[in-house]
């Protein structure tokens, strides 16, 4: 957006004026961040909690060697934050990537036929409040790996918000676009692809943006409990054996950031593919 | 349209149609519906919002299916959607991330299969063009406002060509600017490719200006069709034209009359109607049915003085119609137990004359007498015209111009005694004049605009134009028939065999009533009370009851005849009179209104119920006033026999070819 002021238009080319004028949208997550970062710092140098400052990332050597060198490889799972994080997101896409297809896919069969519906419902709405850690230990049992496990706890932790979503977006299309088909007997491969997705598409996409989140959070609580695998997750459990409290703040943060970026990004892609729904 | 011989494209047969309920059962919509639409017609589907509408064109559409009975398209069934009898939604369906082209194409490319692609865009091309979206064509419907989306449906409606155009309230969600502009378009594109159409519509106006035939629906459960209006209206049509065009208003008040009836039927069904016995009566709890007119002064004094409930009639409902035929119709469906009516209606009922089958209709009290008057407009008095004279002078000089005159209703004296007084004065009211039956409350508009001559009708209405300069009085009843009848209390003779008691005690509260109403000191509180909305609901100073107020403003010496004088109480003016009944079923058979019924000595002993008049009167201490009124001589002074009533026609120059038939009455009996 370009700020332009009614009454001096052209004085949006001066820089310091433009912040100035935009104070209202920068300033208050700065003073907020900023507070919350300070009261932190103080916190921790008047040692009431047991938690470093948020200064000691930097004067610690080990997390100033984490932030400087991302992409430092000394073998087995002692790698910079960019490779844990790379294993991490390849397990998330391909978890992911799985509970998308089955998820919609099933959204679809299920939000066009009440009666599958009926028959799953229960079932589905029984195995969505399942915590993702609880699904580790089947999913161990299950597969005796731990990467297929990993991402089957992602799988099945990310697919039910997608396919609720889509099963809902399929029952919401309105009756006028289905009896628009009808009187132009359209065939269900048309109808599928001119009405259906277009359609439902808003919903689909509102499933997978609360997927992505979840994935993500779901992808942390498998690495954690499954020894020996590279990832963020097993990073700050590792850190959290070995007492490297600075090591635990900096992967949480990390995560933070990159769960940040990933939901950000559907969210982008969402405004893309369906715009104006 | 004469287009009697075209084959039928559609048609519907005995269709029934439907629901199941919630809570288990059934909701009949449809019942018998038997419709058959012929091709290059324009149907309109009218009726108010639940009445099946929306239901009967899905189920031409095949978008649902009839319980019973069939729909044939082109002489087969129609089982399922299809794009040969495409549907225009009220909501446009269109797709909305497809644009204007897009949603065509879309339609074009799935029904046009068979033609190649360069030619499936150019039809695309055309029927945008069409509509006049050239410059909108890349735009997404949400981009457009909802006049141009309507316009891109009906595009993509008839870019497939289809045999048969349905279209569900296709202008109701636009504003009238636009809907009036779409109209005019869908006009003219159903004339250039003659369309087959059917529409759903609940705008009058538009029914009536898009229509060959209108299919009124009557209100559910178990909807059917109410009648099917002819719209003889020549094509093309122009929206600013057609309202000039003399079938406009007459089709367009028969549509607000039907879809005014339903909303009375179903305001009537909505209360509970469980007969309520009370006090020694078989019914306490009556629906009473009045025109607003001075002359229906007796029932609001009844009702704001309590005058039903001291006789016993606790629950009684005053029902306004604008119209006698709502009267009519109340009657012969039941809706109202009793109405106040024009002096000829009851005989005029019972000889069938309503076009049903004959309904017995009985009266026991005569409520009012006078307050009529023949008034002229002004334009014909600025020509000269101020006798009956001039006006004869008049219609034999402008011959060739069509020559209105308004009345209320062909059995009411208005009518009677307009025709009596053409016909005495040499005038024959059909042949040289056109004698048309309008509401009372619209005949001084259609005097200001010149429609018609002149009118004869009850106060307040009749000295209001002559107040607003509209118009000149040339003969007030007195100077016609002095104490002619003018309304009665009229009801279904089973209904009168089924509750007697109550009858009576009716009869007796509106006779209390009559008499309140015929004391001049009570006149200025009568004009108060009946300006209420609920009875008439205009300024108390436009309601007269007599010649005391002598306007000075009313112009013209013939006035002082026109001004009301009603007479409600008296010796010999409340008994029913048969010999008045007989020469008003004389005067009706003499018009061809009825025909004079070969057994009028019947007709007569049961219209007339002296008896019930008589019980009344002498309940309320008034034996005096059941003198019977002695014979009847109008002001040409040509006297009635009662006894040779056909003698009588036979003499008569002015008249119709009338018939003389034996009216088919069953015996009396309870409802």
């Amino acid at each position: 957006m370009v700020p332009t002021s009614p009454r001096r238009p052209g004085v949006a080319s001066n820089p310091l004026e433009w912040l100035t004028r935009s104070s209202g949208t920068w300033l208050p997550p700065l003073l907020g961040t900023g507070g919350f970062l300070l009261l932190w710092q103080i916190l921790s140098s008047a040692g009431v909690i047991a938690l470093p400052a948020p200064s000691s990332l930097f004067t610690e050597e080990r997390t100033r060697t984490l932030i400087l060198y991302p992409f430092y490889d000394r073998g087995g799972l002692d790698k910079g934050l960019f490779w844990q994080t790379m294993a991490s997101l390849s397990r998330v896409a391909q978890g992911y990537t799985l509970a998308a297809l089955v998820g919609i896919a099933v959204g679809i069969t299920i939000g066009l036929k009440p009666t599958i519906n009926r028959a799953f419902d229960p079932l589905f709405q029984f195995l969505r409040m399942v915590a993702p850690l609880a699904w580790v230990p089947i999913a161990l049992v299950l597969f005796q790996k731990n990467q297929p496990a990993a991402i089957f706890v992602i799988f099945i932790t990310a697919i039910w918000p997608i396919l609720i979503n889509t099963a809902e977006g399929v029952r919401q299309i309105p009756q006028d676009y289905r009896n628009v088909a009808l009187v132009l007997q359209m065939s269900s491969r048309r109808f599928f692809t001119k009405v259906l997705i277009p359609s439902a598409l808003p919903y689909i996409f509102t499933g997978l943006r609360i997927s992505i989140g979840l994935a993500w959070l779901a992808i942390i609580a498998a690495e954690i409990v499954m020894p020996g695998t590279l990832g963020i997750g097993f990073f700050i459990w590792d850190a959290y054996q070995q007492n490297y409290v600075g090591e635990i703040v900096l992967g949480v943060i990390w995560i933070g950031a990159i769960g940040l970026v990933l939901d950000r990004l559907m969210a982008w892609l969402q405004t893309r593919i369906s715009p104006g729904q | 349209m004469t287009t009697t011989t075209a084959p039928s494209l559609v048609d519907v047969r005995a269709i029934d149609k439907s629901f199941a309920l919630k809570g288990g059962g059934t909701y009949l919509a449809l019942q018998g519906i038997d419709l058959e639409i012929r091709k290059g017609e324009f149907i309109s589907l009218i009726g108010h919002s639940g009445c099946g509408k929306s239901t009967l064109l899905n189920m031409i559409a095949g978008l649902d299916l009839p319980t019973e009975g069939t729909v044939l398209l082109d002489g087969e069934a129609v089982k399922r959607p299809g794009p040969d009898k495409m549907v225009v939604f009220q909501n446009y369906s269109l797709l909305p991330w497809l644009t204007v082209r897009e949603n065509i194409a879309l339609a074009v490319d799935e029904v046009m299969g068979k033609i190649s692609s360069s030619e499936r865009d150019a039809l695309v091309q055309e029927h945008i063009d069409m509509v006049g979206l050239g410059p909108a064509a890349t735009k997404l419907p949400l981009q457009l406002s909802g006049g141009m989306r309507q316009r891109v449906a009906i595009a993509r409606a008839l870019a497939i060509r289809p045999k048969l155009l349905l279209l569900d309230e296709p202008f109701g969600a636009l504003d009238a600017l636009t809907r009036g502009n779409l109209q005019e378009k869908l006009m003219q594109i159903c004339n250039e490719h003659e369309l087959t159409a059917v529409m759903v519509t609940h705008d009058v106006d538009e029914a009536v200006l898009l229509s060959d035939r209108i299919v009124m629906l009557t209100n559910g459960p178990g909807s059917n069709i109410g009648g099917i209006l002819e719209v003889d209206i020549p094509r093309p049509r122009q929206r600013l034209e057609v309202v000039h065009h003399p079938s406009y208003y007459s089709l367009r008040s028969e549509i607000i009359y039907f879809l005014n009836r339903q909303k009375r039927v179903k305001q009537w069904r909505a209360r509970p109607h469980q007969v309520v016995a009370r006090h020694g009566l078989e019914k306490v709890n009556l629906d009473l049915g009045f025109l607003p007119l001075a002359a229906s002064a007796p029932l609001a004094v009844a009702e704001a003085h309590g005058l039903f409930t001291k006789h016993g009639l606790d629950e009684v409902q005053l029902i306004r119609e604008p119209t006698w035929r709502g009267i009519v119709d109340g009657l012969v469906d039941g809706t109202l137990d009793a109405s106040v009516m024009p002096a000829g209606m009851p005989t005029w009922m019972t000889a069938g004359g309503h076009g049903g089958a004959p309904l017995p209709i009985v009266t026991a009290l005569t409520l009012s007498r006078n307050g009529n008057g023949i008034t002229l407009g002004r334009r014909l008095a600025e020509q000269g015209v101020h006798t009956v004279d001039d006006y004869r002078a008049y219609l034999k000089s402008h011959e060739r111009e069509p020559h209105t005159m308004g009345i209320v209703h062909e059995a009411s004296m208005h009518n009677l005694l307009l025709r009596y007084w053409l016909a005495a004065n040499g005038i024959d009211p059909d042949k040289d004049v056109h004698l048309q039956a309008l509401p009372p409350a619209q005949m001084l508009a259609d005097l200001k605009d010149g429609s018609i001559d002149g009118y004869c009708v009850g106060a307040p209405w009749l000295d209001r134009a002559i107040r607003d300069g509209h118009g000149i009085a040339v003969a007030g009843d007195l100077a016609i028939w002095p104490g002619h009848p003018g309304k009665v209390l009229g009801v279904r003779e089973d209904w009168a065999i089924t509750y007697p008691n109550t009858h009576i005690a009716l009869t007796k509260a509106l006779l209390e009533a009559c008499r309140y109403c015929a004391d001049p000191a009570h006149w200025g509180e009568l004009s108060e009370l009946l300006s209420d909305r609920r009875y008439l609901g205009i300024k108390p100073e436009l309601i007269r009851f007599s010649e005391a107020s002598t306007d000075v403003d009313r112009g013209g010496p013939e006035s002082e005849s026109a001004v009301p004088h009603h007479l409600f109480f008296g010796e010999g003016l409340n008994r029913p009179s048969r010999t008045e009944h007989l020469w008003m079923m004389t005067q009706m058979a003499r018009w061809g209104e009825i025909p004079l019924p070969r057994n009028w000595v019947e007709i007569l002993e049961r219209v007339c119920q002296v008896g019930v008049f008589s019980t009344a009167a002498r309940e309320l201490g008034l034996d005096a006033i059941s003198y019977q009124r002695q014979g009847i001589e109008l002001f040409d002074g040509k006297p009635f026999n009662a006894d040779d009533p056909i003698g009588y026609l036979n003499a008569q120059t002015i008249k119709r070819d009338f018939s003389i038939a034996e009216i088919p009455l069953a015996p009396p009996r309870r409802s």
